[in-house]
């Protein structure tokens, strides 16, 4: 059973910012279904969906719901392991600190390996 | 002079479609993901056009990107979008 179980582990890689598209929100809304259903879920955010972690984020001009708040139920759905791409940090110049939860630095040689690894990729 | 709007992260491609469009005198104004222009990591991105790059105050806030802009980057409000739209000729959307 434990072997189906880690078979079953999902990778969601989330490349879009919040708000400017829905492709951030449906990648969670995605990982939190998973996570209901008993899936072990990494979250993997590359490029401009590192700016989902900042802090400070609010509702859109006209009151469009953001991300942040889906972020901060991961916990609760046990969705714990975040990956952040190092590269994609750098090139926006942002740091771990200025994030709204925990995340580990991935270097871009861990990248494929990750995706090797898990049976179930979505990339959104 | 014209005005280039762009909702592009400064990761897109299509930022360099729109710097390739923009005249000498022409403005950037980044909205939407655009805003992501603003970090002070990418400012080498813009220079070509440094001092005309503006970014959209609302879209700022929503991303938490507020405090974090370059101080070389002009934020206007939606009113002051409608200002760049009156002092320039045309507006050009880049998506």
């Amino acid at each position: 059973m434990q072997d189906d179980t880690r078979q079953g582990d999902l990778l969601v890689i989330l490349r879009h910012a919040p708000h400017g598209s829905s492709w951030l929100k449906e990648g969670l809304d995605v990982a939190l279904v998973a996570a209901a259903f008993d899936r072990r879920v990494t979250l993997l955010f590359m490029g401009e969906g590192i700016t989902a972690l900042l802090e400070g984020q609010q509702a859109g001009p006209l009151g469009q719901k953001g991300t942040a708040p889906t972020l901060a139920m991961l916990e609760m759905y046990d969705i714990d392991s975040l990956l952040v791409e190092k590269r994609g940090m750098e090139a926006l110049g942002l740091s771990d600190e200025q994030f709204m939860l925990p995340v580990q630095g991935m270097d871009a040689d861990r990248i494929a390996e990750l995706l090797a690894s898990h049976a179930l990729v979505l990339n959104f | 002079m014209l005005l280039h709007t762009l909702n592009r992260s400064p990761l897109s491609p299509v930022l360099d479609q729109a710097l390739a469009g923009m005249g000498p005198e022409d403005r950037l104004l980044l909205i939407e993901d655009g805003v992501i222009g603003a970090l002070p990591a990418q400012q080498a991105r813009y220079a070509s056009v440094a001092g005309r790059v503006y970014a959209l105050h609302e879209d700022l806030v929503s991303r938490g990107l507020l405090a974090l802009c370059d101080e070389a980057v002009r934020v206007v409000d939606i009113e002051g979008f409608v200002a760049l739209t009156e002092e320039c000729e045309r507006t050009v959307s880049w998506y």
